[in-house]
């Protein structure tokens, strides 16, 4: 197996390879990248990947890591049934 | 008793007993102790295969073991999603592997991340 | 309703919670693992003095003084949102919602991976994972492993699998790729190695502690580097091989690995395969901010912490009013900071809460304050070299930009 054909995000199973070139190609934003490959979309909201996602950002695209996350974190940080959505109220 | 289980070890000592429980994995009997997670009671078992990617088919285990991955999510007495890393075993539980799924059903389920 | 809803129940969530008790607040402590103690669970490592550091027992030391002074702990709760309503903030978990005035996110860290071809196979974990399963669960990981990623955690982890009877084959490097860049070069690996040599009792590494500080000592030390990897507590230490692949059609069956120069760089042919079933990745731990980042909390970024930090002062107050940190959320410290850590947090949240005049409480918070500072600098363990530079560097931070 090539190295490129490391998966990087294990969720969607999106490699090293496709994220690099994606990143290249379109001198993605982290929010980008992560639309146009669906890294960090799956189902552990990107707890595993998300550092390596930005690793390889700053890598193709020669940036700092800045002082804001690059991956926003977006609610619910556990994925959660609809019935919970609406859960009950403790007082 | 095989010997995946760690019964006695040099600093943190023997395991108290514990009660036993059963339970079926893909339809399969299987034996754990209470106060143990699923994963433990499965691996100690010899079971590392969870579930099989829902797309692409490729067989998966624990990764983190705390909750953080949702590598060994199966589904527990018809609840779907429910990670066995953090999910005690009960007596009587059936639990399910994850399978493969027409591709639209997945992405409607993960849709809340977008 | 709770005076005060802490988010995590480790060393930082457990003892912030029984200062908050001490002083008579109503509190409850979230988590979403089956048992309270956080990651100290799974700890165990002989202190330089030779007494043990047993992490199970250090929790039920602070759960059984949380529960004597009335705090409610909840396990198997997962918290997936909170906001900012009112004068407080709303803890919304799988479970129920809670209001609260004040609220402690004490979530710990996660681990970074460092990637390898093969790496989704079943009986590959991460290295906490083979912790918890050890020295928690008490099950064996496999029969036969290989840790890839050599560090801090992973030394002291591996000599937990070994206590437990567990066959490591060895530690090696993980392969050099954009994630894992000097994680996977000899040199690199060798300097931060040399910083954990007083808990190595092996003369090479005693002996590297003292001289390879010298450049020229670690260029000698790697070219020469034995072909059977040097060994810490019989377990040999690969500096100069790397993993290129894990193997196996359905579970682990076998890992590739490869001999690598000083400078990591692949010596093509030297390809070796090695039996294992079970596989330990370790890429080194990161701050777990999620809750605060979806809170709005403003970050920074501080390679010496570990990652993003929300930004905090030292009393663990964030800008955000009611909102506290406590624990490896902040950087990535031993659990013995975590814990003192925690202890301060608790203070400052009772301090706000009763805004009593009487200063018996600000002359509590600066001795916890002075302990934490006590405790870092004595650490046994430290994750980052750098440590008491990112924690002056975010407390000018505060200082300047939020209060
Ligand atoms: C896998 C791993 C292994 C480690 N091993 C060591 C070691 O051997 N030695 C060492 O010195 N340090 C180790 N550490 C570092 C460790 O983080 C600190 O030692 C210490 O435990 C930190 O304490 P804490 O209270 O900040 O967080 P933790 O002890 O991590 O506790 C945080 C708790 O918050 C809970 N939590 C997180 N998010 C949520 C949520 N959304 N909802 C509900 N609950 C939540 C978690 O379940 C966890 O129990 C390890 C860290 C990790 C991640
Ligand atoms: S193994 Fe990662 S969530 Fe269970």
């Amino acid at each position: 197996m090539k190295d490129s054909a490391i998966v990087i995000c294990r969720c969607e199973e999106v490699t090293l390879e496709e994220l690099t070139n994606t990143a290249k190609e379109y001198k993605c934003s982290a929010r980008e990248l992560k639309l146009r490959t669906r890294a960090g979309m799956g189902y552990c909201g990107g707890r595993t990947c998300r550092f390596a996602i930005d690793a390889i950002l700053m890598e193709a695209t020669g940036n700092q890591t800045p002082d804001q996350i690059p991956l926003k974190y977006q609610p619910p940080v556990r994925p959660v049934s609809f019935q919970t959505l609406g859960g009950g109220c403790h007082e | 008793m095989n010997n995946r289980r760690i019964l006695h070890h040099p600093v943190l000592g023997t395991m108290p007993e514990r009660n036993a429980v059963h339970f079926t994995f893909d339809g399969k009997k299987y034996k754990g102790f209470e106060g143990e997670t699923i994963a433990a009671a499965l691996l100690a078992s010899g079971v590392r295969t969870l579930r099989v990617h829902e797309e692409k088919e490729t067989p998966r285990g624990i990764y983190c073991n705390i909750g953080h991955c949702f590598e060994c999510r199966v589904t527990v007495n018809g609840q779907p999603g429910v990670r066995s890393c953090l999910t005690e075993i009960n007596d009587g539980m059936v639990i399910e592997s994850g399978k493969r799924q027409p591709t639209p059903l997945k992405r409607k389920e993960i849709a809340r991340h977008v | 309703m709770y005076d005060a809803v802490i988010i995590g129940a480790g060393p930082a969530g457990l003892s912030a919670a029984i200062a908050c008790a001490k002083w008579n607040l109503q509190v409850v402590v979230i988590d979403e693992f089956m048992k309270p103690g956080g990651r100290l669970l799974g700890q165990l490592h002989q202190e330089p003095d030779g007494t043990w550091w047993n992490g199970i027992k250090e929790a039920n030391i602070l759960v059984e003084q949380a529960r004597a002074l009335g705090v409610d702990i909840w396990c198997g709760v997962s918290v997936h949102h909170i906001e900012e309503v009112g004068q407080g903030w709303r803890v919304h978990t799988n479970k129920e919602r809670i209001d609260t005035p004040k609220l402690l996110l004490a979530t710990g860290a996660a681990e970074t991976p460092a990637p390898v071809p093969g790496w989704t196979l079943p009986g590959v974990m991460s290295i906490g994972a083979a912790q918890v399963m050890t020295n928690v669960h008490r099950v064996r990981p496999g029969k036969k492993g290989i840790v890839i990623g050599i560090n801090v955690l992973s030394a002291a982890i591996t000599r937990e699998l070994q206590l437990a009877g567990g066959d490591v084959v060895g530690m090696v490097l993980p392969p050099v790729n954009p994630i894992t860049k000097d994680a996977g070069n000899p040199r690199k690996v060798m300097q931060s190695l040399l910083r954990i040599s007083h808990l190595a009792p092996s003369a090479f590494l005693r002996m590297g502690g003292k001289l390879s500080r010298a450049n020229w000592m670690q260029k000698l030390a790697l070219t020469f580097y034995p072909k059977s990897g040097v060994k810490m507590w019989g377990i040999p230490i690969h500096l100069r091989k790397a993993a290129v692949q894990i193997n196996g059609e359905k579970e682990v069956e076998s890992v590739t690995i490869c001999s690598v120069t000083p400078d990591g760089k692949r010596i093509e042919g030297s390809e070796q395969t090695m039996d294992v079933d079970f596989v330990c990745i370790a890429g080194g731990l990161y701050p777990l901010a999620e809750l605060a980042a979806v809170a709005g909390c403003p970050f920074h970024y501080f390679p010496e912490l570990g990652g993003h930090v929300p930004v905090h002062n030292e009393r663990m107050k964030t800008p955000l009013e009611g909102l506290y940190v406590a624990g490896n959320i902040t950087g990535i410290e031993s659990a013995k900071v975590a814990r003192a850590q925690g202890f301060v947090a608790g203070l400052s949240i009772a301090k706000e809460t009763i805004q009593s005049a009487d200063s018996a409480i600000d002359k509590h918070l600066e001795n916890a304050l002075d302990e934490v500072r006590k405790i870092r600098s004595n650490a046994a363990i430290q994750f980052h070299q750098d440590i008491h530079a990112g924690r002056n560097k975010m407390e000018s931070i505060y200082k300047e930009q939020f209060s």
